[in-house]
């Protein structure tokens, strides 16, 4: 069982399994919603995705007509991507992960969008759209 | 003075209600791997770029930002409606601001320098520049 949470502490959540497509996104979107030059996902089913504390403290914010971006509300931590379109598939934001997730990163998506002042130096594909 | 410290540069939020801009020179721009920056990005490190606080001015919706102290010394901020990540700022170092770089809307013109807090690095995470490497904070 992998657990996480935010970084105060007020939200905790547990994954039983299943947790694929760790990657890197350059999308300007993402890089303002985290505050950096790309933001890192995985995906899992939210059926193995449970919180154990504190689900009353996330905010979420559309941002697009598909998309909830998820954060803690008291700290701001960035919780979770969610697609309306795919329900069976949520991506949680991999910084918050208190351990290992055992899982290693397939690449960078949307890098047509990348930082001016950030150089991808991995040997890691490189998409210049959504690509995984 | 070069150019790019004539210049000033804007950024802000995703929701577009939190705007700033900053009208003097970045003094550094650091990566920062430790925990508390990882859980709070949401990523394998954060980013920040350095600035005198009396060169970043709020142009609109600074009602919308939320404050979270994170240690006795540290506060960070972020927008309260779409949850980006604002600032870092220390009560021990007064006289510097720090900037999620995320935030930029086009090039601030610094470049980073180092990666700090290595020691904390996230297992999934390898980094493969060659910028310098601190287990903590460079003394």
């Amino acid at each position: 069982m992998l657990e996480g949470g935010c970084l105060c502490g007020g939200v905790r959540y547990e994954i039983s399994g299943g947790l694929d497509k760790l990657h890197f996104c350059h999308c300007q979107m993402c890089r303002r919603g985290h505050g950096g030059p790309f933001a890192s996902y995985a995906a899992v089913n939210p059926r193995d995705r449970r919180y154990t504390r504190g689900e009353s403290l996330i905010a979420r914010y559309p941002s697009s007509a598909d998309v909830v971006r998820s954060f803690c509300s008291r700290c701001g931590s960035s919780l979770e991507f969610t697609p309306a379109s795919t329900p069976e598939q949520t991506w949680i934001s991999a910084g918050g992960f208190d351990a290992d997730p055992g899982i290693r990163p397939i690449g960078h998506i949307y890098v047509e969008s990348k930082a001016p002042w950030f150089e991808i130096e991995d040997d890691l594909p490189q998409h210049a759209g959504a690509g995984i | 003075m070069t150019a790019r410290e004539s210049e000033v540069t804007r950024g802000g939020c995703l929701c577009g209600g939190v705007r700033y801009e900053v009208s003097g020179p970045f003094t550094a721009m650091l990566l920062c791997h430790c925990q508390m920056c990882r859980r709070m990005h949401g990523t394998p490190f954060a980013s920040y770029a350095a600035v005198d606080p009396r060169h970043r001015r709020y142009t609109q919706g600074e009602e919308l930002i939320r404050e979270y102290a994170s240690s006795a010394a540290a506060v960070r901020s972020f927008c309260s409606r779409c949850g980006s990540k604002l600032e870092f700022r220390d009560s021990k170092a007064p006289n510097e601001i720090w900037i999620a770089a995320g935030s930029f809307d086009g090039d601030p013109g610094i470049r980073s320098s180092a990666h700090i807090f290595v020691a904390s690095k996230a297992p999934w995470y390898e980094i493969a520049d060659d910028l310098p490497q601190y287990p903590e904070y460079p003394t």
